[in-house]
């Protein structure tokens, strides 16, 4: 098993919008993954479990990644939530 | 023949025809149950079969509305799908029972949360469950599947949701139960010049689908299976009252100079680029306001300068008159997808309008900059939302006047004289309008929250509707003073709430002084043509006489008896 720490910046957190499009990409990964979040442990490749840890702006949160794929998929999870999803990003 | 009245109305026009009733529709579920492993399988075949028929049709609407590509997400997500093959197989039950007891626990968990905002995704999970339902059931989900002729259309009430799907040329008229003047169907149906009344409460009680309705929205009549001598009148009725429209129409390039020669500026609001479209074609002598929200909610981000800026540009150069740009004006009741508002209380006393811009200054940089570059191609004012003191409009000023020095430094055309304006729709704003008028280069009234504010009244409250009017004394003599403050100072006072479209009306407001009245662009042929029949001298007589009245009762008789109509 593979994990990163990782701070969510994008200014509206993880809204409908940006959740559909991290499960979307979690969803692809060929590995289980995880997030740890002040709420608990969610399987984000579920939209609904993403969304109902309404996770907001400034939160960090831990993706743990295991099995299959499981190095370069923490990557590109990672890096898809450090881009923001196209918004603005907070400090 | 039975009769409903509706009192408060923001339309207008006659129409006639059968009604197409638009039922909430309450699915039975059926309770079969699968009763052996391979009928568990079968059952839960037909759940992902369902979700794959429903992610095709909103896949088409997503393109027109970003609302859908989520719930995209959410039909196709694992976790409900869990849920629903827990119950087929854990409980035995089929498809439709899972499926609508998975997603009531979903939104149940929703409605838990404490974010606002992911309190109201509950509504998207429920509308995407009934989707999936819907679809099992070999249903439509399109609530207007069934009107194929020109039809009144009745509701309980109307999202938006639903009307995306209606084909408009089979509307003859709208009548929902729900709503206030300043709602979704109100405001389409405006921009569509089809009449509508909505607050028609008891309207479903009175209709079946067979029957046929007259209505009048400016009256706010409404008649059921009306016999034929009197459906027979108001046709005609109809036909007199589209002649009229015709010659309005036909007369909407004329300027607007009342008999004596006072000359007015009637414009149009807009809030989409359509809408300028409409008022181009319609002869608006300009833009009284540029509602700019649909930028910010139709997007998934907020929109770039290089966005707003051609959006602008395309507008006022379409346009080819004065353009009005108000500044975004978001909070309230209108939120946006990707950004998270604090749980408010009292939003409509809470962080909205300017004071949303200027507690984020890069948000607003961006659109002054996208505003003050469009502003080289067309004539623009800039107009700032919500003000309720100097300090707020002295920092915004101070804004632009940076965001102008930014420009210049890198040699970016813009019009350096560009009018800077605001919107007087708060009681602070009214009693020091003095002040603002010394620092503004206009002033434009919006009655709507005006009339919220000073009545400390919610005008889509049922319980206290009957409170909310702008022809209350208080109102008006706000509206009198800002006329007043304004001309002494020497600017421009505009009117863009729904008041300036108001008929009966119209005498007072140029009585008073108005020298702009903006409107949807459908009823500005309308009040041109009134106002050419006044005599500006004989209204400030009117007007004065009006606003010393004390009582709301007798203003409404005055106004009744000037225009010979109901009030």
């Amino acid at each position: 098993m593979v994990s990163q720490k990782v701070k969510v910046r994008n200014v509206s957190g993880l809204h409908l919008r940006p959740a559909s499009e991290l499960s979307n990409i979690c969803s692809q990964c060929n590995c289980d993954v995880s997030i740890i979040c002040p709420k608990g442990r969610i399987n984000p490749k579920s939209v609904l479990m993403l969304m109902g840890a309404a996770i907001k702006a400034g939160t960090e949160i831990e993706v743990q990644c295991s099995g299959g794929d499981e190095k370069n998929s923490l990557d590109k999870i990672v890096n898809a939530i450090k881009g923001g999803f196209g918004e603005k990003l907070i400090n | 023949m039975k009769k409903l009245l509706v009192s408060d109305t923001s339309s207008h026009g006659i129409a006639i025809g059968p009604v197409y009733l638009v039922r909430e529709e309450k699915p039975l579920i059926s309770g079969a149950a699968p009763e052996n492993r391979s009928e568990m399988e079968a059952e839960l075949a037909k759940y992902d079969a369902a979700v794959e028929k429903t992610v095709k049709s909103l896949t088409s609407m997503a393109a027109g509305n970003k609302i859908f590509a989520g719930h995209i997400s959410i039909a196709r997500d694992i976790a409900l799908r869990d849920a629903v093959k827990q119950r087929i197989y854990g409980q035995g039950l089929n498809a439709e029972r899972a499926a609508d007891g998975a997603v009531k626990e979903v939104s149940r968990m929703f409605l838990n949360l404490d974010d606002t905002y992911m309190r109201e995704r509950a509504a998207d999970v429920t509308d995407v469950g009934k989707r999936l339902v819907a679809c099992m059931q070999n249903r439509t989900e399109n609530k207007f599947a069934g009107l194929k002729v020109p039809s009144v259309i009745v509701a309980e009430s109307l999202l938006p949701s639903d009307t995306a799907a209606l084909d408009k040329n089979l509307v003859l008229g709208f009548i929902t139960e729900q709503g206030g003047v300043t709602s979704h169907v109100s405001i389409m149906a405006g921009n569509l010049g089809i009449p509508a009344l909505v607050g028609a409460a008891g309207i479903m009680d009175i209709v079946s689908d067979g029957s046929v309705i007259v209505m009048d929205a400016a009256a706010g009549e409404i008649y059921v299976d009306p016999d034929r001598k009197f459906a027979d009148d108001f046709l005609k009725r109809k036909k007199r009252v589209e002649l009229e429209q015709q010659k309005y129409a036909d007369e909407a390039c004329l300027p607007t100079v009342t008999r004596d020669g006072h000359g007015v500026k009637v414009y149009a609001n807009v809030g989409n680029l359509n809408d300028i479209e409409q008022a181009a074609s319609l002869h608006a002598d300009g833009v009284g306001l540029f509602r700019t929200e649909f930028l910010y909610m139709e997007s998934s981000r907020f929109p770039t300068e290089e966005e707003q800026f051609n959006v602008y540009r395309k507008a006022v150069e379409r346009l080819g008159g004065e353009m009005v740009i108000r500044t975004l004006d978001i909070g309230g009741d209108k939120k946006l997808s990707y950004y998270q508002f604090m749980p408010e209380a009292n939003p409509v006393l809470g962080l909205r309008a300017i004071r949303l811009c200027l507690r984020h200054p890069e948000v607003f940089k961006t659109q002054l900059r996208a505003i003050l570059r469009a502003s080289h191609y067309g004539r623009l004012r800039i107009m700032l939302p919500m003000m309720v003191s100097l300090e707020e409009a002295e920092q915004s000023l101070g804004i632009i006047s940076e965001v102008k020095r930014e420009l210049s430094a890198v040699n970016i055309p813009y019009d350096s004289n560009i009018p800077v304006g605001m919107m007087v729709e708060t009681p602070a704003a009214v009693i020091c309008a003095g002040d603002f008028a010394k620092v503004m280069d206009f002033f434009s009234i919006g009655t709507n929250d005006m009339t919220q504010y000073t009545l400390a009244a919610d005008r889509c409250n049922k319980e206290v509707g009957g409170l909310y009017s702008p022809l209350y004394p208080s109102v008006l003599r706000s509206v009198k003073r800002v006329i007043d403050e304004g001309h002494k100072a020497g600017i421009k006072v505009g009117m863009c709430g729904e008041f300036a479209a108001d008929k009966r009306a119209a005498k007072l407001l140029l009585g008073l002084g108005l020298d702009e009245f903006s409107m949807s662009a459908s009823c500005t042929p309308a009040i041109k043509s009134a106002l050419r029949g006044m005599d500006f001298e004989e209204a400030r007589g009117f007007a004065c006489k009006v606003v010393s009245m004390e009582h709301i009762s007798d203003i409404k008789a005055a106004l009744e008896k000037s225009y010979g109509g109901e009030v």
